[in-house]
């Protein structure tokens, strides 16, 4: 029994040693046999599987020579462009261009590529079968950069009527030049315009027009800007000559842009207006405070000169003035005159102070003089001496401002009681050199502020 | 199966013939050049300058975005034809045929632009002239000297040459004389006027690979000079007069004219920074560089001034008071006064030590409420009225010398130098 069963054992063991080699040879040797072997079995009806053609056998791809335009020797072949902004990307001042986002589509008809079609429907076909068969070759003059988009796969999309119509469509990002004018620089309006032509074929060869007109341009529900207002989009064709090659047909998409000038008011009139306000701030306080005023006009100045560098650093360098730059300077100019009437002011002061004093020493020397009849030379009491370092007199001191208490004093530390006396001179004298003075400063109270009004109604009339 | 269709009689179907087989592009190897063995073949040159797109200076290189079109004959493509008119093929087709390796030397980047396919026109004629044209934007280096910026003027050049084929093989040259460069009606650039355009060739020697022909394009660019006005020498200009008012303000009022001039210098130095973050950076002195430091050095020097001043008043008076005998620099003076000499605010009168250092605010009012009690003292208020009489006016005549030449000096010199600087650089 035993030597049976080892038999069978044996002879189990050789069977599958030779199938299991048997299958080695097969794999190595006919892929095809295996593969045809193991995939027979019985399809179920897939309706996805109409048509058992590929698409080289249906629009006859063999055949058809992509290099040759359709009706190659003959006619011009009239091409349709219709355009669907999707968006305005963005608009650079500095580089003087845009981007735009657009589907861009062409129709023709290419009697190569007819289909015998019962049900008179189109086919789509994959983006790729563009590479075997003739397209336009529309591309964008004056454009920098440009870019088909290819995520997740090319967008193109190509769709063939039966009796030959072709519709093809793309999604492209084009940067564009387009020149702009900043004389009226932040209350401007710029147009730009982007152009297709065809790069090869000139109007004999091929005839670009608007598919619906006027229709032809669509744009997207959202499409906005945050800095312009988009204003209208509409089209115009044209043809254009070039000397060595011939004419062409040219279709112009053609946008206006307004500028929002809410974010320039915030950034730049807002601020110089202030400044400008700010110095005047310096003529209402007092001409002796030397060290403030000083410092406060200064400082205006600096502060209008950091926002004119502010303006200009995001700003092409053009060789004309712009609007914002007018404003800009003549608030500048502004800020700097009220520095120059301080200047003013104080170099008066001083050589009035000086031309007193010589008349005051002419009389005679000053010693020995009684503290009263100094008073009577000049109208008003003075502590102490014109001719200390400091030098500012109490005659320019507005006699109606002294502290109660003080005229107390003075009138107590007096030798002669001729108070009324004093007072009549204080009148007179005192405030002749006031006027003298401080006129200065009480014109330009006036001047300045109505100068700038001005300035600032003929300017926004101008611009606006 | 064929789907086996009745044509109809197309209009648009005139020529059966695939262009291969119009052109014989199985016959046609690529490889070799028309004239292959024989003598060079002539490849004619046109240029359409659409646009300069950008100059930069940091980079010294330039932008431009050209039509490049050649011309040459091939006996391999001629075809028959009765009307004698140009074909016009797809740009693919080229890649079939042999085409000239024209490039562009020193050049930093460059592409054909590719949208909506690539930007390519073959155009052939049935004696086998073709006309080769692509749209090209390329980015080439251009030395520029910056010694005289801004009020400079660069000059800057394109050029082509075939990368394989020496002058034995392929002669290029510009195939209407200097006319064949052509520029679009609305070239301009904002910063920049183009004076010209002038196309010109020569030859290229390589020690490796010999003789080739160059052709070259080149303009001249002239900056526009309102920009850097407005935005450099305008704000110099004003800085430096506005030093020259701290000379008219009163020389006792220290905190101001000090403050004054300390000011208009960090402005100098803030224009300073501004102009040279958008400059490459040179080892040498630009123009404007000239400009702006010489205005630095003369509101610089106006500080300068005012020290000297100050210091010669204080000198002065110390002299004057030890000879009178008296020690201490204690002047009594009035509110307003007081005010104006060292910027604090008082409202009583004080009596104030004008030592070189003088004391802070707070030290000063409390001496204030001191001697209010002994201004009382009027006799003394008599001698020392005359005292100051006299030793004011001394201090006063003797120093604002210094001054009343430097309100002369400073403008002359500053109005010198601008003659000097704009005659020598316009």
């Amino acid at each position: 029994m035993p030597y049976f069963t080892k038999l069978l054992l044996l002879i189990f063991c050789l069977v599958l040693l030779v199938e299991s080699r048997k299958h080695r040879r097969r794999r190595w040797t006919s892929h095809l046999d295996v593969q045809r072997a193991s995939h027979i079995f019985k399809k179920n009806q897939d309706l996805t599987k109409a048509r058992k053609g590929k698409t080289e056998q249906l629009l006859k791809i063999d055949e058809h020579d992509f290099t040759m335009r359709p009706a190659f020797g003959g006619p011009a072949i009239p091409v349709g462009v219709d355009v669907q902004v999707e968006s305005l990307d963005s608009i650079s001042e500095v580089d003087m261009d845009f981007t735009m986002t657009l589907y861009l589509r062409h129709y023709w008809k290419d009697e190569r590529l007819s289909f015998r079609s019962t049900n008179n429907k189109s086919m789509t076909f994959d983006g790729r079968l563009v590479k075997k068969i003739w397209v336009p070759d529309v591309f964008f003059v004056h454009s920098k950069r440009s870019f088909i988009h290819d995520t997740t796969t090319e967008n193109i999309m190509l769709r063939v009527f039966p009796d030959g119509h072709v519709l093809y469509s793309m999604r492209v990002t084009v940067t564009a030049m387009c020149n702009m004018d900043f004389s009226r620089f932040p209350l401007d309006s710029q147009t730009c315009s982007l152009e297709l032509e065809s790069y090869a074929y000139t109007d004999e060869d091929l005839m670009l027009y608007w598919k619906n007109g006027n229709e032809s341009l669509k744009t997207d529900e959202k499409i906005s800007l945050s800095q312009f207002l988009i204003q209208k989009f509409h089209t115009t064709s044209r043809l254009a000559f070039y000397s060595s090659t011939g004419w062409y047909n040219r279709l112009y998409i053609n946008f206006t842009l307004r500028r929002h000038i809410f974010f320039f008011l915030l950034q730049t009139y807002f601020p110089a207006t202030l400044m400008v306000m700010l110095s005047w701030v310096s003529f209402w306080i007092d001409r002796r405070a030397v060290p403030a005023r000083v410092s406060l006009g200064i400082t205006t100045v600096l502060t209008m000169s950091t926002i004119i560098t502010g303006v200009n650093a995001s700003m092409p360098r053009v060789s004309y003035i712009k609007a914002v730059d007018i404003y800009l300077w003549v608030s500048f100019v502004f800020v700097f005159l009220s520095v120059l009437e301080y200047a003013a002011v104080n170099y008066l002061t001083t050589v009035q102070e000086r031309k007193e004093r010589k008349l005051r020493e002419r009389f005679s020397c000053s010693c020995g003089i009684p503290h009263s009849k100094t008073m009577m030379l000049d109208g008003n009491y003075s502590e102490s001496d014109a001719n200390s370092l400091a030098g500012y007199t109490r005659n320019q001191m507005v006699p109606e401002e002294e502290k109660p208490e003080k005229v107390v004093v003075h009138l107590a530390m007096s030798n002669e009681s001729n108070s009324s006396r004093k007072r009549g001179l204080k009148g007179h004298v005192g405030l002749r050199i006031i006027q003298n003075t401080h006129a200065i400063d009480k014109y330009s109270r006036l001047i300045f502020p109505g100068t700038y009004i001005v300035f600032n109604l003929i300017y926004w009339s101008v611009f606006s | 199966k064929r789907e086996i269709k009745v044509r109809k009689l197309d209009s648009t179907k005139v020529q059966p013939l695939k262009s291969e087989q119009l052109l014989h592009i199985e016959d046609h190897d690529f490889a070799l050049r028309p004239g292959f063995g024989g003598s060079p073949i002539p490849v004619g040159i046109d240029v359409q300058v659409e646009s300069i797109d950008s100059i930069s200076e940091v980079d010294m290189d330039f932008t431009m975005t050209l039509y490049l079109r050649h011309y040459w004959k091939d006996e391999r493509l001629s075809f028959r034809s009765n009307k004698n008119k140009s074909m016009t093929f797809d740009g693919r087709l080229i890649k079939k045929i042999w085409v000239p390796d024209v490039f562009f030397v020193h050049s930093k980047r460059s592409f054909i632009h590719d949208t909506t396919v690539e930007n390519i026109m073959l155009r052939v004629y049935p004696d086998g002239n073709v006309l080769f044209s692509l749209r090209i934007t390329v980015s080439a280096m251009c030395f520029m000297d910056f010694s005289r910026f801004p009020l400079d003027t660069q000059n800057c050049s394109l050029e082509l040459e075939s990368y394989a084929y020496n002058e034995d093989d392929l002669m290029l040259y510009w195939k209407h004389g200097n006319k064949s460069l052509s520029t679009d009606e609305q070239i301009s650039l904002s910063q920049f006027f183009i004076e010209e355009f002038s196309a010109s060739s020569g030859l290229a020697f390589y020690s490796s690979t010999g003789w080739y022909n160059r052709l070259f394009i080149n303009f001249a660019l002239r900056r526009h000079i309102l920009f850097f006005v407005l935005q450099s020498y305008f704000p110099a200009m004003l800085m430096v007069m506005l030093s020259w008012v701290s000379f008219w303000i009163d020389r006792r009022a220290v905190p101001a004219r000090v403050s004054l001039g300390i000011t208009t210098v960090l402005t100098m130095s803030t224009i300073m920074t501004g102009l040279s973050a958008s400059m490459p950076q040179v080892s040498y002195i630009k123009a404007v560089d000239v400009y702006l430091w010489i205005s630095f050095l003369f509101v610089f020097l106006s500080v300068i001034e005012y020290a000297a001043v100050n210091y010669l008043t204080t000198i002065e008076e110390r002299k004057q008071l030890k000879k009178r005998g008296k020690v201490s620099g204690m002047y009594s003076m009035d509110a307003a006064q007081a005010m104006a000499f060292d910027g604090c605010f008082h409202d009583t009168d004080v009596d104030m030590d004008l030592s070189p250092f003088p004391d802070p605010c707070e030290e000063n009012e409390t001496r204030a409420s001191q001697t209010n009690i002994s201004n009382e003292d009027t006799p003394r208020l008599r001698r020392r009225r005359s005292l100051k009489g006299n030793v004011g006016r001394i201090i006063l005549q003797n120093n604002h010398v210094i001054d009343t030449y430097s309100r002369i000096i400073f403008p002359s010199v500053y109005i010198v130098f601008n003659f000097f600087y704009w005659g020598l650089y316009m």
